[in-house]
């Protein structure tokens, strides 16, 4: 169920004629965390805004309009989360970092989480590859008449415009979907430094998002295909620090672009057996300029670095005996980077992956066992007495997973898994860190995981709750350290973390007439030990960034056309070294936002059939102005105000 | 000026610790500072402190100053912070170089562009000058000298409210940056080669080691520079250019003629060593290569102490480190079995007593261990990547 094309509500009318059978129906572990933002009010401007507020994920903010956001789940590093786009792996060779910040939840229609091993049929081989996953599913548009669309205008603090503009188009068998937006930023904002308040300078940002996509309907199947481009020009701020009056903090400046085409078809051959084809090609540039000539404090950095990726996916499914099926899913792709860094070792890498798995499924209870094998083959230029020649390196992995289901009343559902899985080198850990080490193996994290949920149903009220327990492991963590000089840094594989936690998610609903009222709230604890090197000094101590309790609250209440939401996100003491001593200790934070929404339908005009709608929208951010930081030397902003109008025909 | 005699004495390196007449404690505003207690004993009476900066990591504004009271074995951390609570950022980000200079101590904050000076009985502040990335200190009886990296990529010059304005965005090239003593204002600067370091200051000439270790990461060339910039100190002027070996870093004056030059080497194919250059009356200095693989090394009246490895390019293996020492230009044996998981940096408080400081892993506070007599006598928890030590 990588695709929402292929989720059960949606499969309904295409499948109408095809048997589903049981096996099909449902992934084998539900989701951590699901949110469906198709109707949402006073839907958060960024993915990163939604991700905070899921159970057991800490989302690393550097603060700003512009600044990276990085996600991480249940401690395990935000290189061990994949971020996947209808399926296909949204990835970066260069970092393995995927900047949240970047995405837009306009033409998402669902962000998902799985903490450990999503389970459905026709997933790419990379979906069954990540410790954990975030699942960004484009919506598809559904029209009431040959066309419509929506306009919105957002802006607030920071001089921040943000207009965007989406289109719908039904061309019969194919709607066309055509989508724009923008942002400028000044990024501006006053932080407290020690006694005195300065302004946060060079954050600003320009961007832009064009869009467009086709969604194609056959018999027995379906298929989409998407155009991106986004472009971006934004300043870093840097990190605070002390510095002599009249020397900026930073004057680094970064302007990128992406590009990608990518596509799916998904097709029923047989009630039996179906098929998922899917399909990408990105082409990123980014040039970066620490601007030495506005900045005599700054290292004398202009680079460039152009990454293109090529990427083709089969994903087969055959169910044997209902409830009993087989899927059969490969992947290869292929990334090449060229860069003026590093001594230019332009390394390419092509990377198979392949999965056998296989399901059980009956209605109440569920198993599955995956069996996911990855290789990687690099080529890169390397220095040589007397001049350069190529390398070739193979880094390959085997990853097993299982994962069971059990209902065993309708007011419980109880899961679990164990899975063991890789995340391969980066290019940065292999030969851009000034001194690559190509003789990284991949990073492993085994986990173990289960699920307890309760429902109940009274009335106007319903009621869920999920406790999960858990463990994780890392070894061969690859970190960062520096040779004999400052400047030259190496990677080693010489770190480990042993986790264990504990995610606790209580709801409740209430719906009556006019009125809704959700409540959420949100628990983790996460104790996640430095397991290095048992002589060294911080042995046993909390890896940096991870609080040892953490959770928060969300309320939305609705009444006719008004809806209003509070959401607080809590965080305990962290440790911004794994020398958990009070010089690095990070002071707990709570930090909340208010939103506030209004919906207005409008009088249909002539013959159409949807009824225009104008929304208007607040969001009050840091409401109590409180200064944090969620990594240290980048102070967050304080009390901030968003305001959008939005007009949908 | 006995200090000031002193000072010459010592080839105005204020790394040289090896004094002989003993002076009497006076009483300090930091007396009521204390840390962990170690044994002292036996340490030269000369010596009231020991400081270390602890340079930090580069963008986590955690460089910190320590230091050890001969008098009571108490070793104080942070302690800059403790007697400047005012100066409320701290020390700064990353401490690159330490000197005593009189009663005051001079240090390099490298990422803060800033010469913080501080009284060296109490550790309370005089001055902190802005000087653009600011790498190492040398001083003669008028002057600091500052090695800076900022016209490697930008040169320019102080408005009258104390703003750095650039004139040339182009030039490459490293600076020396010259820091009147008794006004500590900035009276001049001096191109020299690219990315300079260590600097020493040997009769009436400054020696200063060229890098390029920016340069080495920078398209078209990706090269080192490999030369020791000589300057003038009477007309402030580079006179000469020594080639010496790629990659340079520290430099030490004997006294007696001798400046040696520790080059880091490229990583990959040419080791790290030990140069010398014999400076000469009315001919041209000569260069000779004294030995390969220096990792830390420290200069204490006329000798040069080093511990190195032979398997330096290779960080994922465990490495065996060698001792020797050099004086008047030949290598001698010299033996210092050092345990420490990343060694970092080392110092010869006398022939007998030497401090070696470990980094561990970089990012979490490290230590300073003590050998006295060829054996290890104590470790203390010092702060990130204890680096640089200067006695008083």
């Amino acid at each position: 169920m990588s695709a929402p094309w292929s989720l059960p509500a949606q499969e309904a009318d295409t499948l109408a004629a095809a048997t589903v059978y049981s096996v099909q129906a449902f992934p084998v572990v539900r989701a951590a965390e699901e949110v469906d933002l198709s109707g949402a009010l006073a839907a958060p401007a960024q993915v990163a805004d939604v991700l905070r507020r899921f159970t057991g994920v800490q989302v690393k903010d550097y603060g700003g309009v512009g600044g990276l956001k990085t996600v991480n789940v249940r401690s395990l590093g935000s290189e061990h989360v994949g971020v996947f786009l209808d399926g296909i792996q949204v990835d970066n060779a260069q970092n393995m970092q995927v900047d949240l910040g970047r995405f837009s939840v306009d033409g998402i229609g669902r962000i998902t989480l799985y903490n450990g091993q999503k389970t459905s049929r026709l997933q790419t081989a990379k979906e069954y590859a990540s410790g954990a996953s975030v699942h960004l599913d484009g919506e598809r548009p559904l029209l009431l008449d040959k066309d419509g669309g929506k306009v919105r205008l957002q802006g607030g603090s920071f001089g921040t415009f943000q207009p965007s503009l989406q289109w719908d188009r039904d061309l019969g068998p194919v709607i066309l979907r055509v989508s724009a937006e923008g942002m400028t930023s000044s990024g501006k904002y006053k932080f407290p430094f020690f006694d005195t308040t300065l302004v946060r300078e060079n954050g600003d940002i320009r961007s832009l998002r064009l869009e467009s996509a086709l969604f194609g309907r056959l018999r027995r199947g379906d298929w989409r295909l998407r155009l991106y481009g986004y472009g971006s020009e934004r300043g870093f701020p840097g990190p605070v620090i002390r510095r002599a009056s009249g020397f900026p903090f930073s004057a680094e400046r970064q302007a990128d672009r992406n590009l990608f085409l990518q596509g799916g078809w998904n097709q029923d051959w047989t009630p039996r057996y179906s098929s998922a084809v899917r399909f990408k090609y990105a082409d990123d540039y980014i040039h970066y300029d620490t601007h030495p000539e506005k900045n005599p404090m700054a290292l004398p950095y202009d680079l460039h670095y152009h990454q293109r990726s090529g990427y083709l996916s089969l994903a087969q499914s055959l169910v044997l005996a209902d409830p009993w099926s087989v899927d059969l899913s490969t992947d290869v792709q292929r990334n090449a980077l060229d860069s003026d860094a590093g001594q230019s070792v332009t390394p390419r890498r092509t990377v198979f992956t392949g999965v056998l798995a296989t399901r059980l499924a009956w209605d109440r209870f569920r198993m599955a066992a995956h069996l996911v094998y990855q290789g990687a083959w690099d080529r890169f230029r390397t220095p040589n007495a007397g001049g350069w020649s190529r390398e070739n390196t193979y880094r390959d992995a085997w990853m097993p997973s299982f994962s069971v289901y059990y209902a065993p009343f309708r007011w419980l559902e109880l899961d679990g898994f164990l899975k063991r899985s890789y995340r391969l080198p980066s290019f940065n850990d292999l030969y851009y860190s000034q001194m690559g080490n190509s003789a990284l193996v991949p990073e492993s994290a085994a986990q173990a995981g289960a699920d307890i949920r309760f429902h109940h149903v009274a009335g106007p009220w319903s009621w869920e709750s999920r406790i999960s327990p858990y463990l994780n492991r890392v070894t061969d963590k690859i970190v960062a350290i520096p040779t004999s000089s400052q400047f030259r840094w190496t990677m080693l594989n010489i770190g480990r973390v042993d986790v264990t936690g504990l995610d606790v998610r209580l709801e409740a609903r209430f719906h009556r007439q006019d009125w809704t009222v959700e409540a959420v709230l949100r628990y983790s604890f996460q104790q996640a030990l430095d397991r290095s090197d048992p002589a060294g000094s911080t042995f046993g101590n909390q890896i940096p960034y991870i609080p040892r309790h953490s959770g928060g609250i969300d309320l939305v209440a609705g009444w006719r056309n008004w809806t209003l939401s509070w959401n607080t996100v809590v965080t305990g003491e962290r440790w911004s070294r794994t020398a958990n001593t009070p010089d690095y200790r990070i002071a707990p934070w709570t930090v909340s936002d208010a939103g506030l929404t209004r919906t207005i339908d409008l009088p249909a005009s002539g013959s159409r059939a949807k009824k225009p709608a104008l929304e208007a929208g607040m969001v009050v951010r840091n409401v109590f102005d409180r200064p944090y930081q969620v990594v240290q030397g980048y102070p967050m902003p304080g009390i901030n105000l968003m305001l959008s109008v939005t007009y949908s025909w | 000026m006995k200090k000031a005699t002193l000072l010459l004495l010592c080839g105005a390196l204020a790394f040289c610790a090896c004094r002989k007449d003993p002076v009497p404690e006076p009483p300090s505003k930091d007396a009521d500072l204390t840390g962990q207690k170690v044994d002292v004993s036996g340490f030269p009476e000369s010596t009231r402190k020991l400081f270390v900066l602890n340079e930090g990591g580069m963008g986590s504004n955690n460089a910190s100053l320590d230091f050890l009271r001969f008098s009571d074995g108490n070793y104080v951390t942070g302690a800059f912070k403790k007697m400047n609570p005012s100066v409320g950022a701290g020390l700064g980000d990353v401490g690159n170089d330490i000197a005593v200079q009189g009663d005051e101590l001079w240090m390099v904050v490298n990422n803060s562009g800033i010469v913080e000076v501080v009284s060296a009985k109490d550790e309370t502040e005089i001055a902190a000058i802005a000087v653009p990335t600011p790498r190492n200190l040398a001083f003669d009886d008028q002057y600091a000298y500052v090695t800076s990296w900022a016209g490697a990529y930008a040169s320019g010059s102080y408005d009258e409210n104390g703003y750095y304005v650039i004139t040339d965005s182009k030039n490459p090239k490293g600076q020396v940056y010259r820091i009147d003593l008794k006004t500590k204002k900035l009276a001049g600067s001096v191109e020299v080669g690219y990315q300079p370091e260590g600097i020493a200051s040997y009769d009436g000439k400054l020696y200063v080691a060229n890098s390029g270790g920016i340069s080495s990461q920078l398209p078209p060339d990706y090269s080192y520079d490999n030369t020791v910039s000589i300057i003038d100190t009477k007309s402030f002027k580079v006179t000469q250019a020594v080639a010496v070996q790629v990659n340079l870093k520290n430099v030490y004056s004997d006294g007696k003629g001798n400046i040696y030059v520790t080059s880091l080497g490229d990583y990959w194919s040419t080791h790290s060593g030990l140069y010398r250059i014999q400076t000469k009356i009315g001919s041209e200095d000569t260069v000779s290569k004294v030995s390969d693989y220096v990792s830390v090394s420290s200069l204490c009246g006329d000798t040069v102490y080093c511990i190195g490895t032979d398997s330096e390019f290779d960080w994922s293996a465990a490495h065996v480190y060698k001792a020797w020492c050099v004086q008047g230009g030949n290598k001698k044996d010299w033996n210092l079995n050092v345990a420490a998981t990343t060694l970092y940096s080392l110092y010869a408080l006398d022939a007998d007593t030497f401090f070696v400081g470990d980094a561990g892993d970089y990012f979490n506070p490290g230590t300073v261990s003590c050998y006295y007599k060829g054996a290890k006598r104590w470790s203390v928890d010092a702060g990130v990547c204890p680096g640089h030590f200067a006695a008083y």
